[in-house]
């Protein structure tokens, strides 16, 4: 139940599974007041859980008041030794005093030790950013407080109650005292360690959560439309000229011709080429059938003057040439054009044959060479 | 003037507007900014950037490129400070504690939407950028299209595609921060 005491509710049937259903046990710690009843759920007496927490040094809530409780107690008790002439009564205050001091010494190294776990707990566990801030600031109050705590009782030590602790001639109490101070110096030692620690973590909140403030100012005015006329963006921005706000620039360098050509370049040309993939499909073209008419035989017939021919009847006939030609019978239709013709390759395929002379004569706009069969001259 | 010999390398990913960050995963990005951050070699490098008209500016645990006089015209630049915000305001209602440092997995994000109706309403206002109607394909594309792309995260661990934030995300909160509010104005801001 005491591991429960955090929680709000307890209810009586948790207790009573505890206590395999004996109700009595219940019924009996209530009417001694150990326990109180709210409806269907129990506590235990607050006098008693700070008993507890004491003793299992398990409280989590600072308490300061507790060591300035104790801090007068011991002062009290060093006045009442001082007036008291009684060995006996004195004994017991000299007794007292000690406890008292000894406790002082462990209760402010526990405080120190919870502080300091508080303070981590907070900062890590606590979602809201302003009761984070709150809690911390109460923290540095506290640890101020035992700060105080502190020197006052080293100062009660050492210089206040000077004559007590000169008077009391007990070897018990000059060994608390010196262990008190040595417990006090080390708490000292800790105490400036968490406070660097709560003000990092203060500070830290102060920037993170100053930001998310000023965030949602932005993002609100923005979302209203307002941001450009109610803030300084437009002439924050135009002094911004980092290359962030640029769109991401391209450097279109165009391929080195040389480069395509070598074998290196092969390879990626390759691989290039086998991802450019559309999706048309080439489509085969397929020739008609050659009609049958492409495929039947046609005999076309040209008639070939047979040079060789036109030769041997001209070495028989006695005649010039150019005359010979002109009324020799072909075996087609010859225009005077081709006759010429005929008479130039005469000449140039059987030159060796023919007696070409210097005389000339003329036909109509022609003018041509006396040629004669050699053979025949001679 | 000897500058280092990886300078084309800084040269190459800063003027894509790209950020060079001391806690990027990347081993080469890291050991870009170690020696940025050596001595002599950023005034020696300020120098060098200065002759072709950029400015090499240093952040807080980034560096970055700015130029004179900058080739994006005001509205350009409004735009993307608003897609910033946007996106900023996005992922520190995410979280936040979302910042350099901060390491995420998109589906934590798509987690947190369903019990988050202020995150989901905010996420519905980022598809002005995202362009994409289903949440999970938006977040994506914010994260690796706009955030990764533009050097403010980086993907870690591929295997939990797990994201990280870069020193360079100090930018943009820097420049929400330096965004200048008077005081009245404020004072009409709801809480």
């Amino acid at each position: 139940m005491f591991e429960k005491r955090k929680s709000l509710s307890y209810k009586q049937e948790h207790a009573l599974e505890l206590l395999d259903d004996n109700e009595d046990i219940i019924s009996l710690l209530i009417s001694k007041g150990v326990i109180n009843q709210n409806g269907g759920y129990i506590e235990i007496d607050e006098t008693f859980l700070d008993f507890f927490e004491q003793i299992l040094e398990v409280n989590e809530v600072i308490n300061t008041a507790y060591i300035n409780d104790n801090f007068e107690q011991v002062k009290q008790n060093i006045l009442y030794y001082l007036q008291e002439n009684n060995d006996g009564r004195k004994n017991s205050y000299l007794k007292a005093v000690k406890s008292t001091l000894k406790k002082i010494g462990r209760v402010t190294k526990r405080n120190i030790v919870d502080l300091k776990r508080n303070v981590e707990n907070t900062f890590k566990t606590e979602p809201s950013f302003k009761v984070k801030l709150l809690k911390l600031e109460n923290h540095r109050k506290k640890l101020s407080d035992i700060k105080n705590l502190i020197e006052q009782t080293e100062q009660l030590i050492t210089e206040d109650e000077r004559t007590f602790f000169a008077t009391a001639l007990d070897e018990e109490l000059r060994i608390i005292t010196v262990n008190l101070q040595l417990q006090l110096r080390e708490s000292r030692h800790n105490l400036i360690e968490t406070q660097k620690q709560i003000v990092e973590f203060i500070n830290q909140i102060k920037s993170q959560s100053a930001f998310i403030e000023k965030l949602r100012q932005v993002k609100y005015l923005k979302d209203q439309f307002e941001i450009r006329g109610k803030s300084n963006i437009n002439a924050l921005l135009v002094n911004a000229n980092a290359l962030a706000f640029e769109k991401k620039p391209s450097y279109p360098l165009k391929l080195s011709l040389d480069e395509l050509l070598g074998d290196k370049s092969r390879e990626s040309i390759k691989k290039i080429n086998g991802k450019l993939k559309t999706k048309v499909k080439p489509v085969v073209l397929v020739a008609d059938r050659i009609s049958a008419e492409y495929l039947e035989l046609e005999t076309e017939n040209e008639i070939h003057i047979n040079m060789d021919e036109v030769r041997n009847n001209f070495a028989a006939s006695g005649n010039h040439l150019f005359d010979f030609i002109q009324h020799y019978q072909f075996p087609r239709e010859v225009t005077y054009e081709e006759r010429i013709t005929v008479y130039c390759q005469m000449i140039s395929m059987y030159e060796n044959d023919l007696e070409i002379s210097e005389k000339y004569s003329r036909h109509e706009a022609i003018e041509y060479a006396m040629v004669h069969p050699k053979s025949k001259r001679r | 003037m000897k500058v280092p010999k990886q300078t084309a390398e800084i040269f190459d990913i800063l003027s894509k507007g790209q950020f060079i960050c001391s806690n990027s995963s990347n081993e080469r990005t890291r050991k870009l900014f170690d020696i940025i951050a050596e001595e002599d070699n950023f005034d020696l490098l300020h120098d060098y950037f200065t002759a072709i008209n950029f400015i090499l500016e240093e952040g807080n645990e980034y560096y970055y490129l700015s130029r004179l006089e900058s080739k994006a015209d005001l509205e350009r630049k409004i735009e993307t400070a608003f897609r910033w915000i946007d996106i900023v305001d996005f992922f520190k209602s995410f979280d936040t504690a979302f910042t350099s440092g901060f390491r995420f997995q998109p589906s934590d994000i798509l987690v947190k939407l369903n019990v988050d109706a202020v995150l989901k309403d905010k996420l519905d206002g980022l598809k002005r950028w995202s362009k994409k109607d289903s949440y999970k394909e938006s977040i994506e594309h914010i994260i690796t299209k706009i955030l990764c792309a533009e050097g403010f995260t980086e993907l870690e661990n591929e295997i939990l595609n797990e994201y990280k934030v870069l020193s360079s995300f100090h930018y943009l909160e820097n420049l929400i921060s330096s965004i200048n509010i008077p005081e009245d104005t404020q004072d009409e801001i709801p809480e």
